[in-house]
């Protein structure tokens, strides 16, 4: 259930963020939701959901982003279980430690993008825009807390598990107690 | 007993899951470096295009219905004005009656001649790349409107992109300012020649050897040369000259004639074998 929920919300990202999104005006910019979701993905769902879901949206956006494919699932891939990595070492699901995860992570991908086109058609000159990708980190920045926030309890809502899991932890009211 | 099961289970998930893993690395490889859809991309392109062309309608009539209702903000001072302009114009308007009637004749009669040599087909973006990195743009035309890989895409300005992928009722422009697009020049005035590339906002010219003559503001068509794009179509003009570099070609920049910032509607130009790889 929670799959097919998360399936279909970074779908409807992903069409927003290539019709409505695309409207608004460059200077403002304008925020790659479907990123975000990836991230998303990285650090709140288990290993297999996850890397199904990373790898199916590096898929589809094969299809409407970029001349070559298989670019999107290699890289949405490789930063998904880099953020699983970094999600079983760290304390990455604490608010304050997302915002330098996500701009670290924009700057992975972007850089991956760069140097994979580089590699692959070494006769095109790709250019690397700072104005643009340090206004993209900001705009993700601000808005990576509430938007995996909305995600967390939309997962939380359609998973049955969490839900009861999230009611228990609640109920403790320590955070530090260590689990029997 | 149990522990047989168990370990039976387990053996079970993780066949289950190696199994998953090898076939999703198969695709993965099967498909990196690859331009072609497939069908499962093609699949996904008539469903997730299908949808944006649902939101585009959308955010257009909101736009439209915006758009309104600012415009009634000021109408009655506008209003005035143009009681006062119409008057003017109704005068000069006989006059150039005469001179529309011609020009309607004549744009009919250009517009028959194109047609017979290159059809041409309306499409409506309905979704742009949202990668920094790329520049491309799905349409509402697709191959069973008999758009081909490799089909150039201009509008009334100059020369847009090219076709790279299609499903039944959707295709994938590549714009030609994305860095991996390349197009045969000409430079109008001296009929000097040039891979005219993607640079991101605008284009570059190269393999234009020193000792030729471009100045600033020098206009480049498509040379037609490789049949992909009809000849003498604007590409842009030359907004920047560079000689001092070293080897022996010049650094030309293009601004581009067609303005990719305001692209709605495109003409794709039905050839019959376009030639796309």
């Amino acid at each position: 259930m929670v799959l097919s929920i998360l399936f279909l919300s970074g779908t409807l990202l992903l069409i927003l963020q290539t019709t409505l999104l695309n409207s608004l005006p460059e200077w403002f910019g304008r925020p790659n939701l479907s990123f975000l979701f990836i991230v998303f993905l990285g650090t709140y769902l288990d290993i297999y959901k996850g890397a199904v879901l990373a790898l199916l949206f590096g898929l589809i956006m094969d299809i409407f982003s970029g001349v070559f494919l298989g670019l999107h699932p290699v890289i949405y891939l490789g930063l998904f279980f880099f953020l699983q990595f970094l999600s079983r070492q760290l304390t990455v699901k604490e608010s304050i430690h997302q915002i330098p995860l996500v701009a670290l992570s924009y700057l992975f991908t972007a850089s991956s993008i760069f140097i994979f086109t580089s590699i692959l058609t070494p006769e095109s000159r790709l250019y690397w825009a700072w104005g643009n990708e340090i206004l993209q980190v900001l705009i993700l920045s601000i808005i990576c807390i509430p938007f995996f926030n909305f995600f967390h309890w939309l997962t939380t809502v359609f998973d049955s598990t969490k839900a009861n899991n999230h009611y228990r932890r609640q109920k403790t009211g320590n955070r530090y107690r260590i689990q029997q | 007993m149990r522990k047989k099961n168990k370990r039976a289970k387990q053996i079970r998930i993780f066949l289950f899951f190696g199994l998953l893993l090898a076939l999703f690395i198969i695709l993965i490889v099967s498909t990196v470096g690859s331009k072609e859809f497939n069908a499962p991309h093609k699949l996904a392109l008539e469903v997730i295009g299908t949808a944006q062309y649902g939101m585009t309608r959308i955010s257009g009539s909101f736009r439209n219905g915006w758009q309104n209702y600012t415009a009634l903000i000021n109408v009655r001072e506008e209003n005035v004005r143009l009681r006062e302009e119409l008057r003017k114009h109704k005068a000069i308007n006989n006059e150039y009656r005469e001179a529309v009637a011609i020009n309607v004749r004549l744009s009919k009669l250009l517009e028959m001649k194109e047609t017979i040599q290159t059809p041409t087909l309306t499409a409506e973006i309905i979704g742009v790349d949202p990668s920094q990195w790329f520049k491309t743009v799905i349409i509402n035309r697709g191959s069973s409107d008999g758009i081909k890989d490799g089909m150039p895409a201009v509008t009334s300005e100059g020369v847009v992109g090219q076709v790279t992928n299609t499903s039944p009722h959707f295709a994938k422009i590549l714009l030609a300012t994305d860095p991996n697009s390349a197009l045969d020049g000409l430079i109008q005035e001296t009929r000097v020649r040039g891979v005219v590339k993607g640079g991101g906002a605008g284009f570059h010219m190269e393999y234009v050897l020193k000792n030729n003559e471009v100045t600033k503001g020098d206009r480049i068509v498509t040379s037609g040369i490789g049949d992909i794009f009809p000849k003498g179509i604007p590409i842009g003009t030359v907004s920047k000259v560079e000689k001092s570099g070293r080897g022996m070609f010049q650094e030309i920049e293009i601004e581009p004639a067609a303005d990719f910032s305001q692209l709605e509607y495109l003409l794709i130009v039905m050839k019959k074998d376009p030639l796309a790889k």
